[in-house]
């Protein structure tokens, strides 16, 4: 029987043969005691060029390299509003374009002023947490974070007098929340009036293909700042409070039966944390 | 551009990086790789086609821009000629006489040519087959299977003359 070639002994180990060409290795193999080492050794050899390189993929991956791929979704985002906003344009009429010029101008702004916050999060700001829910394949929660995080840009850079952000204003009940946002059946509004935060009105949205209402609280306390308290449907199992950051903002969210809730702001996490107890004994969501 | 092909890219960074470090056998020079890629396919989104292997769209692209630096700095192809020439020299043999670690296998691997390095990391490292392979390289599958196998001859040659296959297999056998 002829000995096989290398190249076809290597080809029948990394089970590219089939059929007689594979059946003539496999008898080779049976009557050729140096055959057969060679095989082993080449196995052996196999196995240590896999473990050279398998210590790479448990590197945390660098920072600068997730941030290429998430300052091109900003761009992506800021394209898509821009669309969007023409077509206000469109709608409104010249005239009413007009008037509403300075609205759309400041959403413009506002709108780049968020992709840059996410470029420069990106930069900067991308959390160890964020990789490792990258290198989980769970990218779902990451991105889930830079949306409600832009979307509280959008809600900041637009000021608590601009109305047209808001789906439901500041004197809406909670029963039209509920029915349009898509809200747990015992949902109300959370009181943070003990923390200074007055509510300003909610907006319905659709972040990461589910559901989610965004409520904004604003107060003069300079240490709190704005606050925006999202609540979003979720068929993720239940999640404990957990801290992330995105640029100079931060995030504190858990999912609880069904649902998941944010906390956005430029407070101390300290404080976030205390409202964010508040608001899940208020809404029975611990 | 979808967010599932951000989520994707993100999702094949590790696999990447692995496959930029093998072929720069530099980990600083492999994100670097791995980021010009990442532009490079992200201004280029519509060229990949649905319901295709997204890593071997990647992996051609980290090896094509890979060997538009090689052309255009033209230092690696030298280095790694002169290395195989070296492979199985009296300095090649003193430097892995001890058990080789998995870093001198990397080393090794640095000594191969470009292309049977390239052969070598997308089958033998990443797992791709043979066809899979020879798409990304964009080369005949008789091609691969030839640079392949000279890869793994003169790695095994390397590897035994310093004594690091042996020195597993006797370690495989006493456990």
């Amino acid at each position: 029987m002829q000995r096989p070639s290398d190249e076809t002994l290597i080809a029948y180990l990394d089970g590219e043969l089939a059929g007689s060409e594979r059946l003539a290795v496999v008898q080779a193999l049976a009557q050729d005691d140096t055959l057969r080492a060679q095989a082993q050794r080449l196995n052996d050899s196999t196995r240590l060029i896999r473990a050279a390189y398998d210590a790479v993929l448990r590197e945390p991956v660098p920072e600068r390299l997730i941030a290429v791929v998430r300052a091109a979704e900003a761009e992506t985002l800021i394209q898509h509003v821009m669309v969007r906003l023409e077509r206000w344009r469109d709608l409104m009429g010249e005239r009413a374009w007009w008037i509403g010029a300075p609205v759309a101008a400041s959403l413009a702004g506002i709108v780049l002023g968020a992709g840059l916050g996410y470029f420069v999060a990106s930069q900067q700001g991308v959390t160890l947490a964020a990789q490792q829910a990258a290198l989980n394949g769970n990218l779902t929660a990451a991105n889930w974070l830079d949306n409600i995080a832009g979307y509280h840009k959008l809600f900041i850079n637009a000021g608590p007098d601009d109305r047209q952000l808001m789906d439901v204003p500041a004197d809406g009940n909670a029963d039209a929340l509920r029915k349009a946002g898509q809200l747990p059946s015992d949902f109300h509004l959370p009181d943070l009036k003990p923390w200074g935060l007055s509510f300003q009105g909610a907006r319905f949205l659709v972040v990461e293909g589910q559901p989610a209402t965004q409520l904004f609280y604003t107060t003069d306390n300079q240490a709190l700042g704005p606050l925006t308290v999202v609540v979003a449907s979720s068929s993720k199992p239940d999640l404990a409070p957990t801290f992330d950051r995105r640029g100079d903002l931060n995030l504190l969210y858990w999912r609880y039966h069904g649902h998941e809730y944010a906390l956005v702001g430029a407070a101390d996490i300290g404080y976030l944390w205390n409202i964010s107890k508040d608001i899940a004994w208020q809404l029975d969501a611990i | 551009m979808s967010a599932s092909f951000n989520d994707q890219l993100v999702a094949v960074l590790p696999r990447l990086r692995r496959f930029a470090r093998g072929l720069t056998g530099s980990a600083v020079e492999a994100d670097d790789l791995v980021q010009a890629a990442c532009e490079r396919a992200l201004a280029r989104t519509h060229q990949f086609q649905a319901g295709t292997r997204f890593d071997s769209w990647m992996f051609r692209i980290v090896q094509t821009v890979w060997i538009d630096q090689l052309r255009a700095r033209d230092t690696r192809k030298t280095e790694s000629e002169d290395a195989a020439l070296n492979v199985g020299s009296d300095e090649s043999v003193r430097r892995v006489e001890a058990r080789m670690a998995l870093r001198e296998v990397q080393a090794a691997v640095d000594t191969l040519p470009a292309e049977q390095r390239v052969a070598l990391l997308l089958v033998t490292v990443e797992g791709l087959s043979y066809k899979e392979a020879a798409d990304v390289a964009e080369v005949p599958v008789g091609t691969i299977m030839s640079r392949l196998a000279r890869a793994r001859l003169a790695l095994l040659a390397k590897l035994e003359s310093g004594d690091a296959l042996r020195g597993r297999s006797d370690d495989a056998k006493t456990e």
